[in-house]
């Protein structure tokens, strides 16, 4: 029977609260309404999956977003049903102790915890710009992936590398799946992700006991399988021919569509017009700014220009950074002047010598 | 001087050039459009949908040009003989030949005409190969753009260019590679036929050549 009077979790969550909850988990999902009290069973049930969270090159935004929703429901749910037994940021613990809570809870949990990572691995010069207790991050993952049932990377960082892994990638940061290869592994991309997904990750996990579904990247599809343009709430405006041609004009007062803008929900998969951010519907595009492609490989360096539709040209060896429309003119004038010139030698000629040339 | 007529080019090579040619057009004008859409329908509620029907018509085109490439492709394994793709390489002593006797030919070194074959000399030939292999590119990074949930598309779009914007951006480069071919060989198709009367250009409606009785 599920536990909706709420004796196991924390009182700050009330039932109210607890549902919607599980059943933005479930909508999320894509899962139909008479799953939500499976989820909420599976929710409730004392068996909550001990969780290690390792922070690597990042900037912690993936936990604070989690963290500092306006609404501290989603927050108190997720950490409720999970038992956090380490989290560097947001644990009471330091230094010796906090690496014994680490020790202890592998020991303790050797093959059923889910390692949670945020942040990039370097591993350049055997991975030294990012070292915790003496340990390299590589270690370190090593070390807690080996005895992990499954693993979730959180953020973009930990799923692709993240912002510091933009060219020329000077500390050679790369994603988790990168170097653990034989666990199961889930990408919740995004800078930062939104909490939903991971809310609904880890309820899909209590639930059926398995990860959910992932596409090619391994980012699970119930959040990431569909463009942003494609449920995006200026669609409409799109499709009509309707478009901001400038940041602060009339347009984009009357909210038409970013695409011109550089808005990159055309190529970017995520559910954020959907699931939203921080409990208060906003997202992005929403607030009059053009998605960047946050959740997709590499989008520091695909995605910018950011204000722009497609990456500049870069000619190597030159140094020449264009737009692609610009050097295709001027390639196209170049042959335009080129043949102008093979024809004028060829007029020039036949003047000259006559038309036996081409009789002959 | 006498001329004799010869059949050159099949029906379904004709109905390829015309397809590939006349998508490509469409293609870049509607690509162009939806790259910058030029145009911006203010009145909200005006049923417009200008976007909608650009993309329509690019989405058409662009299964057309999908059929013509696949036509050609077709007709370079079972083709006649100006067809198939072992007359259009360099690889035979025969070929490499012609290939620097076009180039000679083309910088005016060399006058006189083409006489050992009938179809398209090697330059020419190698170059509609390229352009068929970008073709190719061409079509799985459209269909990647507009089917990135199908599990196929999804796999090879990933596989071969790594994500949508990438594909996008290839997508862009090879409409102007396209661009510049088409003018290059508009260009080389009037020469010829200027200067060697064998009616090339008549010859990709008729299907007809003219050679000089030998």
């Amino acid at each position: 029977m599920a536990d909706t009077v709420n004796k196991t979790l924390d009182p700050r969550v009330n039932r109210r609260g607890f549902l919607k909850g599980c059943t933005m988990a479930a909508a999320a999902l894509g899962l139909s309404e008479s799953m939500v009290p499976k989820m909420v069973e599976a929710a409730t049930s004392a068996q909550r999956p001990p969780v290690i969270w390792l922070h690597f090159q990042e900037c912690t935004g993936c936990s604070e977003t989690l963290l500092r929703g306006a609404h501290p429901d989603l927050a108190n749910l997720i950490l409720d049903i999970i038992s956090l037994d380490y989290h560097e940021t947001v644990m009471a613990a330091a230094g010796y102790q906090a690496e014994q809570a680490l020790h202890d809870s592998m020991e303790k949990n050797a093959g059923k915890y889910i390692l949670v990572v945020e942040g990039g691995i370097p591993t350049a010069e055997n991975g030294i710009h990012c070292k915790i207790a003496g340990k390299t991050a590589m270690e370190s993952l090593e070390e807690v992936a080996s005895n992990a049932a499954a693993i979730i990377a959180y953020g973009t960082c930990a799923t692709f590398g993240g912002v510091q892994a933009a060219k020329p990638n000077p500390t050679g940061s790369v994603g988790v799946d990168k170097l653990v290869h034989d666990k199961p592994i889930i990408n919740i991309s995004g800078c930062p992700p939104n909490p939903v997904n991971f809310l609904g990750t880890v309820l899909h996990y209590l639930t059926f006991q398995r990860l959910p579904a992932v596409d090619s990247l391994k980012r699970p599809k119930f959040a990431y399988g569909r463009r942003i343009h494609d449920h995006c709430e200026r669609r409409a405006h799109f499709d009509e021919g309707r478009f901001v041609e400038q940041f602060g004009d009339e347009y984009h007062k009357l909210g038409y569509c970013l695409y011109k803008v550089g808005c990159k929900g055309p190529e970017t998969f995520a559910n954020c017009p959907v699931a939203r951010f921080n409990e208060a519907g906003v997202w992005p595009v929403a607030v009059g700014h053009g998605c960047i492609g946050c959740t997709e490989p590499n989008f520091w360096d695909t995605m910018t220009p950011f204000y722009d539709r497609i990456p500049n040209v870069k000619i190597p060896g030159s140094g020449i950074v264009e737009d692609a429309d610009r050097i295709g003119t001027k390639v196209l004038g170049v042959t335009a002047a080129a043949v102008g010139i093979h024809a004028v030698v060829g007029i020039g000629k036949r003047l000259i010598k006559g038309k036996s040339d081409s009789e002959g | 001087m006498e001329y004799e007529k010869k059949k050159v080019w099949s029906i379904l090579l004709r109905l390829y050039h015309w397809a590939f040619a006349l998508s490509i057009v469409t293609l870049c004008i509607t690509g162009f459009y939806i790259h910058g859409p030029w145009t911006n329908s203010l009145t909200e509620g005006s049923a417009s949908f200008v976007m909608t029907w650009v993309r329509f018509v690019h989405f058409i085109a662009g299964y057309v040009f999908t059929a013509a490439v696949l036509a050609r492709i077709f007709l370079y394994l079972f083709g006649n003989k100006q067809e198939r793709i072992l007359e259009h390489l360099p690889v035979t002593p025969r070929n490499i030949k012609n290939f620097f006797n076009t180039i000679l030919r083309y910088s005016y070194i060399k006058g006189g005409h083409d006489t050992d074959r009938l179809g398209h000399n090697v330059l020419a030939g190698m170059t509609y190969v390229l352009i068929i292999i970008a073709a190719v590119f061409q079509l799985i990074s459209g269909f990647y753009l507009l089917f990135p949930e199908v599990p196929i598309w999804e796999q090879y779009g990933v596989l071969i260019f790594g994500s949508q914007q990438a594909a996008r951006y290839i997508h862009h480069l090879l409409m102007w590679l396209f661009m510049i071919f088409a003018f290059i060989h508009v260009y080389l198709v009037i020469w010829n036929d200027i200067r060697d009367p064998e009616g090339l250009v008549s010859a990709i409606f008729t299907g007809v050549k003219f050679q000089h009785k030998a």
